[in-house]
């Protein structure tokens, strides 16, 4: 008797359990159930990015062609004319990197791969034309950017002329909501720091009273929308906040206005540069709060700019450079020796981007289509483990795999893994990392 | 068989049968219930959960709901066996009896039944040709591409692009004319040039209420011009007043859409266009009807739309037009006509959508392929630009 009720029983649970698996939609920005937009007071008519879109476009049936002497792989970053070529250089030598080893293992069927280099800075919209001149001279796919409004405008064009982009440095968590479908993400977006860093910041320090100081351009704009939406929704909007432009260098009126909200802590979001002065100019103030700050702190330019000041400071990075991995211990040493630096997040993700954009292409051949196919098949891509860690991608094949805390010790950025603000009952369901039948080629 | 009624584990497995089957009914009953807040899978893509539009006033029926949408069938398909220099076709244009075919590798022109074609070494800025309009006043045909614009005047090619004039960027998503005005959508911003004056207006997140100067569609209607601004929904310029206004999706999550009808589906729109007091626009997330007061949006998922994937739309009088991803449909914004190519063979079919109600007409040659991209039709004729060829429908009298 007692078995014929295991059974039973058994039985209607896994049907029950199957019944309602099938409703749990799909895991979308590691959005934690309590802020998904409004949910708290009715439910979305539509839920978007639950799925991966499908290319139902024409250019599969291309033949690969024939005779090439080189295969050209486009890269779009900031080298001259740009407060970023700092890491646009960081960006375009782990590029290089990935390509050199590529083609010393006998690049494309023997054929070498080269790389067509453009600079994304210029008149307004000079990326769009950009992408047309990557069109023209051939490429089967491209490697970009890094500023958000120029890759913005780069993946519309992609988009229109059809041609393959990893992005490995644009934290834009707007990037990937474009839905288009010829564009993958491999860096970790600002969407995920805010959540580690309100969590951080209000729930684990305890602090209520934050005060924001942010660059005055799309990255300190839709980098801290996320961050202010999370505090607002956990009953802690941020009590001011100030903006500052790229190489603005006096910041004491902004100072003087958070000085007199009187904040419990302070947050910054902005370049390294600035965000090493603003930390001296709020102790040369007198100001003794605790001091977070965005990611793109987490670099030589900015300990060697705030000296003994910045330690204690608390960040987040999109993975651990200091991890025990032979592999990026390889490539640590072999950048190093190639350029004569340490690799920054944006040499370690474009060195990714580039390893998992060339196995598409030997994977796919030559067809832009198909190689796209194979760029955002989940079952191929998804726990690819690189120098930076996994791929975890969501349904806009955003990578939503954990990041890390940094902080300032002895001088040097400390990392360790963020705490994860996830529960059970979430409405975009967290995904399986990996698929049982990958097949590919992690 | 009695043996086996008898046996334990067929009761068993009878018994855990009619348990399953109860579960998935009560799931199914529970879905049905609007009251409740289940979720319910509809596509692969998107989750449609039962919300109740009446929160939102309710958009009363079109006034055109009657109006018949046009079906259009015996298709002709052209692709480059038939001289188009590419198989790729961004845009199509009817003008005064010919047809302009914005292809990758230059533009097409249709003219007696023979194509010719017009590349960069003609004096084309660029051979992606992506829009053409025509201006009335002035005869002259404008043709946006990927590397500048050009005007097409007299027999000679004029370019114009970032270097040589008041170009916001060279990729010209789409360029039309409105009277003595020629408004393009860039990259770079949306631009005005006055054919009068020869001046250009450059307009920007510095000078409209954009957030970034990407803009992608434009229109005009109603002494208005109606931009679609990537990310920034609709850009409405009082042509007038020189007032702007912006019109985008309320609930501010780039993810959900809180409200079908509550303003645009999404902030992401691909096209605009006016046509008998009603905008129509276009996103990636689906379309969006605008009659000056009411708002209604259409998903794949609730109405006869073939995907919610919409690159371009036209609307011509009472129907719009739209080229979706996976299909091409048009609606009057009751009514329904949808056009699908089938996988394996040349055939498709019309879906026919009225009052909720489907009928499939078979279609003997379909359109060439279901990524449309472009649209436009004159007297009973529709051309439809797609990723494999451009195809020429004739209004069926059914």
């Amino acid at each position: 008797m007692i078995k014929r009720f295991l059974i039973i029983f058994l039985f209607g649970t896994v049907t029950l359990f199957n019944a309602y698996a099938q409703v749990k939609p799909a895991n979308y920005g590691n959005i934690p159930d309590e802020l998904v937009g409004y949910d708290k007071y009715m439910k979305a008519y539509k839920y978007h990015f639950i799925e991966p879109l499908i290319f139902y476009g024409a250019g599969r049936e291309k033949p690969f062609p024939t005779g090439l002497k080189e295969v050209r792989l486009g890269f779009l970053g900031p080298l001259e004319g740009s407060i970023l070529v700092r890491e646009g250089t960081q960006m375009l030598q782990g590029t290089m990197l990935a390509i050199e080893e590529a083609n010393k293992r006998g690049g494309y069927k023997g054929i070498p791969y080269k790389l067509m280099v453009h600079n994304d800075v210029g008149l307004w919209g000079a990326a769009a034309n950009e992408i047309v001149a990557m069109d023209d001279e051939g490429v089967w796919a491209w490697l970009g950017s890094i500023d958000d409004i120029v890759s913005h405008v780069a993946i519309r064009a992609t988009l229109k002329l059809e041609i393959p982009n990893v992005n490995t440095g644009d934290p834009d968590p707007t990037f990937t909501e474009t839905n288009i479908p010829w564009v993958v993400r491999t860096i970790p977006d600002d969407r995920q720091s805010s959540y580690i860093m309100v969590n951080k910041i209000y729930v684990k320090d305890g602090h209520k009273r934050v005060a924001m100081i942010r660059a005055n351009n799309r990255y300190g704009r839709v980098g801290t929308l996320h961050f202010n939406r999370t505090a607002t929704r956990l009953g802690f909007p941020i009590v001011i906040e100030e903006r500052f432009k790229d190489g603005e260098t006096d910041f004491s009126t902004q100072l003087e206005r958070i000085k007199k909200t009187n904040p419990d802590a302070i947050a910054m979001w902005g370049n390294a540069k600035e965000s090493a002065l603003i930390l001296k100019q709020i102790r040369a103030m007198g100001l003794k709060q605790p001091v977070y700050a965005s990611d793109r702190i987490v670099n030589n330019t900015f300990l060697e700019m705030a000296g003994n000041l910045a330690e204690g400071l608390v960040t987040t990075c999109q993975y651990n450079p200091d991890a025990d991995d032979p592999k990026l211990k390889k490539f640590k040493a072999e950048y190093h020796k190639r350029f004569g630096m340490e690799p920054d997040v944006f040499a370690a993700h474009s060195y990714d981007g580039m390893n998992i954009m060339i196995k598409s292409i030997e994977r796919a051949g030559l067809n832009r289509a198909i190689i796209r196919d194979v760029l955002t098949d989940m079952k191929i891509t998804n726990g690819y483990k690189g120098v930076t860690g996994e791929l975890v991608y969501d349904g806009t094949w955003n990578n939503i795999r954990p990041i890390y805390m940094a902080e300032v010790k002895n001088g040097k950025f400390v990392f360790s893994p963020a705490q994860k603000w996830e529960r059970e009952d979430v409405i975009y369901k967290k995904p399986s990392s990996r698929y049982a039948d990958s097949g590919g080629y992690r | 068989m009695k043996k086996m009624l008898r046996s334990t584990y067929f009761r068993i497995t009878v018994l855990a049968v009619v348990i399953a089957g109860a579960v998935s009914l009560g799931f199914i009953l529970r879905s049905a219930d609007n009251s409740e807040t289940i979720l319910t899978e509809k596509s692969p893509s998107t989750i449609e959960l039962p919300v109740d539009r009446a929160v939102i006033p309710s958009l009363p029926a079109p006034d055109d709901a009657t109006k018949a949408v046009p079906v259009f069938g015996n298709w002709k398909n052209f692709t480059t066996k038939d001289g188009l220099p590419s198989d790729k076709c961004y845009c199509v244009r009817v003008i005064e009896g010919k047809v302009y075919v914005g292809t990758h590798d230059g533009l097409a022109v249709y003219d007696n039944g023979k194509w010719k074609t017009y590349t960069s070494k003609d004096g084309l800025a660029h051979n992606g040709v992506v829009s053409v309009d025509y201006s009335p006043i002035t005869g002259d045909i404008w043709i946006g591409t990927l590397g500048g614009l050009t005007k097409w005047s007299g027999g000679k090619f004029e370019v114009f692009n970032q270097f040589n004039s008041g170009m916001p960027n060279d990729l010209v998503y789409m360029v039309i004319c409105d009277g003595k005005d020629v408004w393009c959508t860039t990259g770079g911003g949306a631009g005005h040039y006055d054919t009068f004056t020869k001046k250009w207006e450059i307009f920007t997140e510095m000078n409209a209420p954009m957030h970034e100067p990407w803009t992608y569609g434009v229109s005009a209607g109603d002494g208005k011009i109606f931009i679609a601004a990537w990310g920034g929904g609709v850009i409405e310029y009082n042509t007038k007043t020189k007032q702007f206004r912006d019109y985008v999706d309320p609930d501010g999550f780039m993810e959900i859409d809180l409200q079908p009808d509550d303003g645009v589906v999404h902030d992401i729109t691909t096209a605009t266009s006016w046509s008998e007091g009603i905008l129509w626009v276009s996103s990636y997330f689906g379309m969006s009807r605008y009659d000056g007061k009411y708002w209604k949006g259409y998903f794949k998922e609730d109405s006869g739309l073939a995907s919610n994937f919409i690159n371009f739309l036209r609307a011509e009088g009472h129907v719009a037009y739209m080229c979706t991803d996976n299909g091409f449909s048009s609606t009057n914004g009751t009514n329904w006509v949808t056009y699908k190519k089938n996988e394996n063979d040349a055939n498709g079919v019309a879906v026919v959508t009225i009052g909720g109600v489907k009928k499939e007409i078979p279609q003997s040659p379909s359109i060439s392929h279901n990524f449309i991209i472009g649209v436009d039709g004159q007297d009973d004729v529709m051309w439809v630009a797609t990723s494999k060829g451009v195809s020429r429908g004739e209004k069926l009298k059914l």
